[in-house]
């Protein structure tokens, strides 16, 4: 009968609640950091037509990002946009993953499920390359990156190959491709807040913000050019 | 060993926290430099490979202080995160160059950024930051000084700007030989206060002229004012938010003074988004009264029958361009398209057009920028490729700062193309009532041939201010001069070595070398010792002591030129004077 190794068995459990209440705390007091600058008031009358407003502005801001035909750099740049999407599926997944491992294996028992998930973190983590690809190749990129900008890269390149590999969660062939999973997401969860890859905390705000005052304004929606 | 910081730059640094809100703060900090901005930029993309163009890149110099000196990943280990804080005054410089020489504030990019960050706002901020501690280009400098000053940005005194309200009235009075035609100023409860460009009053007043006769045979009852009458706006350039309040208040309190019901907003970008938008905030106001655009009131007359317009007067094919200012960022797309359509009959439209249009590459106060000409024009190349695609004769627009861009950039690559406003093609349109006919056709006893006072003379124009140049252009075309301009004097220098003009017209402050320089390398140089040269100047001995020209020419010995002239200028009086002095002297080179 197979038993779980003491270390995995930390891994996938203290240590992750442990690195998920880090998270937590380092965003609560990020969030409560965004609210300590002030807010800039807004007095203008609202303008445009009275089918647009601040709240449609803010609700169709905040999802501009599932609405690729919206912007012309996104639709313009398809198969960057698609990248996108394949890359922070892999990334939602495998969160998911180390909650489902340790809680509820049972969802991830039919290998189809497991095939799907490994097919999509294996795809996610061939992006991560082409990103880091195409960042060390743009003279535009290069210009504009940082040490974390490529480190944050690199770790979720290296988590999400190894999601592919934990994904069969099968512990008696083989342990190390979990514990090598579940460490880094721990790491991945304490570095986080740090990074860059905390954009997803500023993201609904920043867009909130600009899609309500635009709104309020009159301009966004925006008018698509015909 | 630590670098001490300039006294600029700790001055810039205490600042900054002030300036940051929290719209600007999440700006600052949710970029992840995915690059999907970098082709939405016309600076990029007519400087291909340049990556300081780039606005991640440009907002990265803004977003390194942010870093060093508010987010704390960014105090804890700067290199990793990419911080950087500022030391020199050379380093100022740099930024300047950046946030004042390589973006026009378009927003394009901010409409482009999937993340929404906003880059346009905060580089609005870093020149105001920048401006706080005196590091700005120097025409930025005089039109926020004018405008702090004198009450309007182009430094129009009063008795100038009365001047030619007068004066268009009369013009109207006697086009349409109607004394009742009125440029209303300062009249109590009017239903509409117009306010104006200053441009208008001082390069182009033909478009008051042209609104003035649209109010009057839409019988509307509106007034200008005397105070308070500009609606541009340079806060909102140079990121000075108390200018900005300042100036927003005097047109409020013109409102108020005058218990107007509508504030009516002349064709300017910048202008509406100012008055009408950023405004209440700079000013901290809560308003009562309504504003619009001019365009809205135009079309509001055609679609409520108060004038009636034919659109076979302007038979000429036509495009439209977008201003960013009333595009993106206060969403005036549809209203001009709809006037347009009633009053030309052949608009065709740019691509890409609406929130989606590039710049001018005029806006954002660029066209008081002359150092950052060049880098202006070059990146105008796609505007330009634009403009060739629609094959239209006539750009028109809904903005002076875009009027003034475009006429530069259809000049620099050659397009067979005139920029007008809405104003001018609503006025050539409107047809005017039968009754005001009447009383005009026995005025018209006989077509007198215009005698064209300068036909065959070469005249070069010297002037860093592009408004002047176009101005002082149009005023020796139209009487058949053959006119070349340039913006500083070592381009004066090889253009009459090249050129060879009858005559030179001269300003004296501008960038690199001032005019009075360039009067004494001429006047000691016997190849050109004779060439007339008319000073036209906007700088009084008391506001440019370092320039005193009178008293130059004295000590140095040299003769007076044949001409001097103090800005503002009436084409009337230059015109004689131009035309005068060539009518006596032969030119040098004959």
């Amino acid at each position: 009968m197979y038993q779980t190794s003491p270390l995995l068995q930390f891994a996938e459990n203290q240590l992750q609640i442990i690195a998920l209440l880090f998270m937590a705390v380092v965003y609560a007091l990020k969030i409560r950091w965004i609210f300590r600058f002030p807010e800039g008031k807004d007095r203008q009358a609202p303008g445009g037509k009275g089918a647009i407003g601040a709240a449609k502005g803010a609700k169709t801001s905040l999802l501009a990002i599932a609405m690729p035909w919206t912007m012309a750099s996104t639709r313009n740049h398809g198969l960057l946009y698609a990248q996108f999407v394949v890359f922070h599926l892999g990334v939602a997944a495998s969160i998911a993953m180390s909650f489902l491992i340790p809680y509820a294996p049972g969802l991830m028992r039919g290998p189809g499920a497991v095939l799907a998930l490994q097919a999509l973190f294996g795809l996610a983590a061939l992006v991560g390359v082409v990103r880091l690809v195409r960042r060390l190749g743009s003279p535009y990129l290069r210009a504009i990156s940082s040490p974390d900008d490529y480190f944050s890269l690199g770790l979720l390149i290296v988590w999400l190959a190894f999601s592919a590999l934990a994904a069969p969660n099968r512990g008696e062939a083989a342990e190390w491709p979990l514990t090598a999973y579940f460490l880094l997401t721990a790491f991945f969860l304490i570095y986080v807040p740090f990074s860059k890859i905390s954009h997803y905390i500023y993201y609904p705000f920043a867009r909130w913000y600009l899609g309500r005052t635009l709104g309020h304004r009159g301009s966004y929606p925006l008018v698509k050019g015909a | 060993m630590p670098v001490e910081r300039s006294e600029r730059a700790t001055a810039l640094i205490e600042r900054l926290p002030q300036k940051v809100n929290r719209q600007m703060m999440l700006s600052l900090e949710a970029c992840v430099h995915c690059g999907l901005c970098s082709d939405q930029c016309h600076y990029v993309l007519a400087n291909p490979g340049d990556v300081t163009y780039a606005p991640a890149y440009k907002a990265d110099r803004i977003r390194k202080l942010f870093k060093a000196h508010i987010d704390w990943s960014g105090r804890v280990a700067p290199w990793w995160v990419g911080a950087r804080s500022v030391y020199r005054d050379e380093e100022l410089e740099e930024l300047k160059d950046t946030v004042f020489g390589k973006c026009t504030n378009c927003r394009r990019c901010t409409m482009n950024c999937p993340m929404g960050v906003d880059m346009a706002t905060f580089n609005r901020m870093a020149r105001g930051l920048l401006v706080h501690v005196g590091v700005m280009p120097d025409g930025v400098a005089h039109v926020a000084k004018d405008q702090w000053e004198i009450g309007n940005q182009m430094g129009v005194l009063p008795e100038d700007y009365l001047g030619t309200l007068t004066w268009m009235e009369q013009e109207l009075q006697s086009e349409y030989n109607d004394p009742e035609i009125k440029i209303p100023v300062d009249k109590p409860d009017a239903d509409v206060l117009y306010t104006i460009n200053p441009r208008e009053a001082k390069y182009d007043p033909r478009t008051i002229a042209e609104a003035a006769i649209i109010f009057h045979f839409a019988g509307e009852n509106w007034t200008m004012s005397t105070e308070g009458w500009d609606m541009t706006n340079f806060g909102l350039f140079n990121g000075d938010d108390e200018l900005g309040g300042a100036v927003s208040a005097r047109v409020y309190d013109t409102m108020t003074r005058l218990r107007a019901r509508k504030l009516v907003i002349s064709e300017c970008g910048h202008g509406f988004r100012s008055t009408r938008c950023e405004g209440p905030n700079w000013a901290k106001r809560d308003l009562s009264f309504p504003m619009e655009s001019a365009i809205f009131t135009m079309l509001n007359y055609i679609k409520e029958g108060r004038i009636q317009v034919d659109k076979s007067r302007n038979p000429e094919p036509v495009t439209y361009h977008d201003s960013c200012n009333l595009a993106r960022s206060c969403g005036i797309t549809e209203e001009p398209r709809e006037l347009l359509q009633l009053v030309c009959s052949d608009f065709r439209e740019m691509h890409p057009n609406r929130a989606e249009n590039f710049c001018c590459t005029g806006g954002g106060g660029a066209m008081s920028m002359t150092e950052y000409a060049p880098r202006r024009l070059q990146s105008a190349k796609i505007k330009a490729e634009q403009l060739r695609a629609t094959g239209a004769k006539t750009v028109v627009t809904s903005c002076h700062n875009c009027v003034d861009g475009l006429f530069d950039l259809i000049r620099h690559y050659k397009l067979d193309m005139e920029v007008k406003l809405l104003v001018n093609l609503v006025a050539k349109a409107m047809v005017v009532p039968q009754a005001a006919v009447a009383e005009v056709m026995p005025t018209v006893v006989e077509v007198v041939q215009p005698v064209m006072q300068l036909a065959g003379r070469k005249i070069l124009v010297v002037d860093d201010e592009p408004d002047v140049r176009a101005y002082l252009r149009a005023i020796f075309e139209e009487q058949g001069a053959q006119v070349v301009d340039v913006p500083d004097c070592n381009q004066a220098m090889r253009a009459i070595e090249s050129d060879r003009p009858d005559l030179m017209t001269l300003d004296l402050i501008m960038p690199h070398k001032t005019g009075d320089k360039l009067y004494w390398d001429l006047r000691k140089d016997p190849n050109y010792a004779n060439l007339p040269v008319v000073i036209i100047t906007g700088y009084m001995r008391m506001e440019a002591p370092g320039i005193d020209f009178h008293r130059f020419i004295a000590e140095k010995n040299l003769p007076a030129p044949e001409g001097f002239l103090e800005k503002p200028i009436q084409p009337e009086a230059v015109l004689a004077l131009v035309a005068g002095i060539v009518g006596k002297r032969v030119s040098l080179h004959k």
